[in-house]
């Protein structure tokens, strides 16, 4: 089975410190691989390596074969990868239907020319994309929102949106960035259930960092764990969990060895 | 009480494009009744109009802080003038060419657009607009320096028309159709790139959106509005000098999509419109003019941030713009993580004036770029 | 010839360090730049002239009065163009200040006539030339950099040793941790305009006496002095400081080498330059944003 991600040794340097060092991860297709580890630990830095926000200093990264490494972010985007943000990056001089229609910019091609004379390919384009977001905001549960200003939607909603709208393109892989900080632990709930139906009913791959250890224990397949830049740990929730350089590296030694007595 | 009286009307009747049409036919009749002055105001008026256009592409829905663009209308005015002047080319030849080059120097400004963050880029573009004014005033082989040149009137020979109205119906159909073509981008893809690039470049260029490509589209198109209209002014005014295209040139236009509202075309119509107007009532007092101007863009961006075009689509019930656009709430501090809370939405109706409240709380911090 | 440029360079860079300096200060406290600096600039200069020869007040009562007044139009600038917008983007509070500018601008105009009218300041000491080597130095000129050395002081101390300092700093480096201990960012705020605006002040009565006053006089000294500042990297003040002095040299060594008429745009060439190739300015740059 060919990885649709791979990071290959990846090292990022500033100055004397690597926020990532000699850093390798595979990730299947339709597998949700979570990313966890201490604050600090360099999740933030390996998304933006892979999604191009970022410049390795060594190694390579590659979507499906291809080497994306040090390309830009909207040609890795074309090449079929999604992001989703921190803080909530919806378009706040749009409503949630036109957020969405966005995330399908990179499928449509009308023209400065097209779009300026409204020509009846684009005009018949832009049905076409309104009719995808729409079910896009089906598939999500979201339909009643379609008109909604982006800036007037919950926190949880706008993460819910955003993903939604890097679905949009139909990416082979989304890299989410902390999708559940903040939210409540009925939100969680739903969108562990959301992220499962991306998986199977869409067979998109997602590779998430989390903090809510809930989360990532309920819906990974696998997860890779850093610590100082370094990948300390990797396998399926369950094992990582028992791994003692993991519990090392979330509550130090001291505690280690209590835990160990535990 | 203001928008109740204007529901009781039918939405057709105070709708944006009923207004669009009374106005086009307004600036139709126009130069049959009125005097000279007045049509020279009208023009002076649709030029604004081409401007603010171009500008509120730039500025109001691509969000990029430039300053060149007094600086554009004045090279799309010079290249125009002197083409007349030292090639003998007629007017429709050398207008292209005036446009042409505002275009090019537009589209180069696109590329350190990329790099520089607002604040950075906002001090390029006024480089290069003192520059440009340097290069007007000082360049006396070239450009007749400070004293400006004459430039031959523009002259509609076949037709039987006189100079003065053929000039003001050419750039009412120009106006026109800059118009058109505006908003028919802004309701596309390439519109929704503008604001997608205006409210989250980050995210944009994760969704593909070549952020290079469409600023310098954004800094093309308004190049070319400057260029048109400086044509069209050089044409209008049979004069060409550096005082016209000056910093208070270049505020007074800012002022006109603040006022109409930042992210409307509607809106740069209706600044346009009424600034002119403030600007002849107030012409031949510098002093007032600056006050004036000044004012209001204070005013209007502390007060009513999103413009009269803003308000309108508020309270007139067949008003409706095509990207909301609270163009100073997009970029929040990235440092905090308090949720929005979710506010009591009204019933949205089919034609429905949606009262928007202000995006999201007022968060500490300054604003960063 | 090369002595008296770089005299010159360093007369004329001084000045721009004091408005870099202004620049610098309210930018690492608020995390903006003022459109009216240049326009605060002005008002100082004119206020002088105001206090000292229109209504005869003793030479330095008049200077203190007129940076004094400057602060207090700093202060105002704050509060109707910068408050009411924190937490909206740049872009609103560039477009504020804009208009505050012009709005200074006008006002000014009427007040002490139109363009063309070039109005002078006397120097602080008489004027005679201080002749040394092949240099003859307007004792002004020494009055300017010595200015300008002292108010670096001033304020290096003020932002180590003050408590006052120390708070701004803790406002720049971040206004929600600063609020929780109990600053009140706002204050902070408007204090830091008032005191851009009196730097900016500062440097137009040591300027006045050299060259003249005029109304438009404000803004094109505002670009050279962000051109300033951002070679220095917008948060640094020894590098205001530093973007200053060689904006100023590099006036003085083009219109020496080149043309006289360069004098005026070879700041807005080198800044361009500098920013197509180093978008965060020579010494770092504006923060960038994290998501």
């Amino acid at each position: 089975m060919t990885a649709v991600l791979e990071v290959d040794h990846v090292t990022v340097a500033f100055g004397g410190v690597n926020a990532l060092d000699d850093v390798e991860l595979a990730v299947g297709e339709a597998e949700i691989h979570g990313v966890i580890g201490p604050n600090g630990a360099g999740k933030t830095t390996l998304l933006n390596v892979i999604c191009g926000l970022a410049k390795c200093s060594s190694g390579q990264v590659r979507l499906m074969g291809t080497d994306i490494t040090g390309r830009k972010p909207s040609d890795i985007a074309r090449q079929g990868l999604g992001r989703t943000f921190q803080t909530s990056q919806l378009f706040q001089g749009m409503t949630v239907l036109e957020n969405l229609v966005c995330g399908l910019h990179r499928r449509t091609k009308a023209g400065l020319l097209a779009a300026a004379f409204r020509t009846a390919a684009a005009r018949l384009e832009e049905e076409r994309t309104i009719e995808a977001a729409r079910k896009a905001l089906e598939f999500v549960g979201m339909e009643q929102f379609r008109d909604r200003p982006a800036t007037m939607l919950s926190f949880g909603q706008q993460r819910v949106v955003e993903i939604a709208r890097t679905l949009m393109a139909e990416p082979a892989i989304v890299l989410l960035d902390e999708p559940a900080v903040g939210l409540s632990l009925n939100r969680i709930a739903e969108l562990d259930l959301l992220l499962r139906r991306i998986r199977d009913e869409r067979g998109v791959t997602l590779v998430m960092i989390e903090h809510v250890i809930r989360l990532v224990m309920g819906v990974c397949d696998q997860v890779t764990v850093l610590s100082g830049g370094v990948r300390i740990a990797q396998g399926t929730p369950d094992a990582v969990r028992d791994d003692p350089d993991v519990i090392t590296a979330y509550l130090g030694k001291e505690l280690h060895a209590r835990s160990d007595r535990a | 009480m203001f928008s109740a009286v204007l529901a009781t009307l039918p939405p057709w009747l105070v709708g944006r494009r009923t207004l669009g049409y009374a106005a086009l036919v307004a600036m139709i009749v126009l130069p049959l009744t009125a005097n000279p002055y007045w049509l020279f105001v009208g023009n002076t008026l649709l030029i604004y109009v081409i401007l603010a256009t171009g500008l509120n592409l730039l500025v109001g829905f691509a969000g990029q802080l430039a300053f060149a663009n007094a600086a554009m209308f004045g090279i799309g005015a010079y290249g125009t003038g002197l083409t007349q002047v030292d090639f003998g080319f007629p007017f429709f030849l050398a207008a292209p060419c005036g446009t042409v080059l505002a275009v090019g120097f537009g589209t180069i400004l696109a590329f350190p657009a990329l790099r520089l963050s607002g604040l950075y880029l906002g001090l390029a573009t006024l480089a290069f607009a003192q520059i440009a004014q340097w290069v007007f005033m000082h360049w006396e082989t070239v450009t007749f320096g400070a004293g400006g040149f004459k430039v031959p009137p523009v002259s509609f020979a076949p037709l039987p028309i006189s100079d003065a109205k053929g000039l003001y119906y050419l750039t009412l159909l120009i106006a026109v159709v800059v118009v058109l073509l505006a908003a028919n981008i802004v309701r596309s893809r390439i519109g929704r790139a503008f604001v997608a690039i205006r409210d989250g470049a980050v995210a944009a260029e994760s969704i593909g959106i070549d952020l290079l490509r469409y600023k310098a589209l954004a800094f093309g198109l308004s190049g070319l509005t400057a260029g048109i209209a400086g044509a069209l002014y050089s044409g209008l005014l049979n004069f060409v000098a550096p005082e016209s295209f000056d910093l208070f040139q270049m505020m007074m236009q800012k002022a006109m999509i603040v006022v109409g509202g930042l992210g409307s075309i509607a809106g740069s119509v209706i600044g346009a419109t009424l600034l002119t107007l403030v600007l002849e009532a107030l012409r031949g007092v510098k002093s007032w003019q600056e006050i004036a101007f000044g004012a209001l863009l204070l005013g209007f961006v502390i007060l009513v941030p999103n413009g009269l075009a803003d308000f309108l689509r508020r309270h007139v019930p067949g008003w409706r713009e095509p990207l909301i656009h609270p163009a100073f709430s997009g970029d929040i501090d990235a440092t905090t993580t308090e949720p929005v809370p979710a506010p009591a939405l009204p019933q949205i109706g089919a034609i429905g004036a949606e009262a928007i409240t202000p995006a999201a709380p007022l968060l500490e911090g300054a604003a960063r770029q | 010839m090369l002595a008296y440029l770089i005299l010159s360079g360093i007369t004329t860079g001084a000045l721009y360090a004091l408005i870099a300096l202004g620049i610098t200060i309210l930018y690492k406290a608020a995390g903006t730049v003022n459109f009216a600096h240049g326009e605060l600039f002005m008002m100082g200069g004119f206020l002088a002239y105001t206090f000292v020869t229109m209504l005869g007040m003793p030479y330095l009562l008049g200077l203190a009065l007129a940076i004094a007044g400057a602060f207090v139009f700093g202060m105002v600038t704050d509060r109707i163009a910068f408050r009411p917008l924190i937490g909206s983007r740049a872009l609103g509070v560039v477009l504020a200040t804009v208009g505050f500018a012009f709005i200074l601008r006008g006002a000014a105009r009427i007040l002490w006539g139109g363009k063309g009218d070039y109005l002078a300041l006397p120097p602080l000491f008489a004027p005679d030339p201080i002749i040394w080597g092949p240099l003859i130095i307007l004792p002004q000129q020494l009055v300017v950099i010595g200015g300008t050395a002292i108010v670096l002081t001033l304020f290096a101390a003020f932002f180590r040793l003050t408590r006052l300092g120390k708070m701004m700093q803790a406002t720049a480096d971040n206004a929600k941790a600063a609020r929780l201990v109990g600053i009140r960012i706002e204050h902070i705020y408007t204090l830091s305009f008032g005191i851009g605006a009196a730097v900016a002040a500062v440097s137009a009565v040591l300027m006045a006496p050299l060259t003249l006053l005029y109304t438009d006089m404000g803004f094109a000294l505002f670009v050279k002095g962000f051109a300033a500042a951002a070679l220095g990297g917008l948060k640094s003040l020894p590098g205001a400081v530093i973007g200053g002095l060689l904006v100023g040299l590099i006036e003085s060594l083009a219109a020496g080498y080149i043309a006289s008429s360069f004098l005026d745009i070879s700041a807005f060439v080198v800044i361009m330059v500098v920013l197509v190739f180093c978008p965060s300015g020579l010494l770092g740059g504006p923060a960038a944003r994290r998501v």
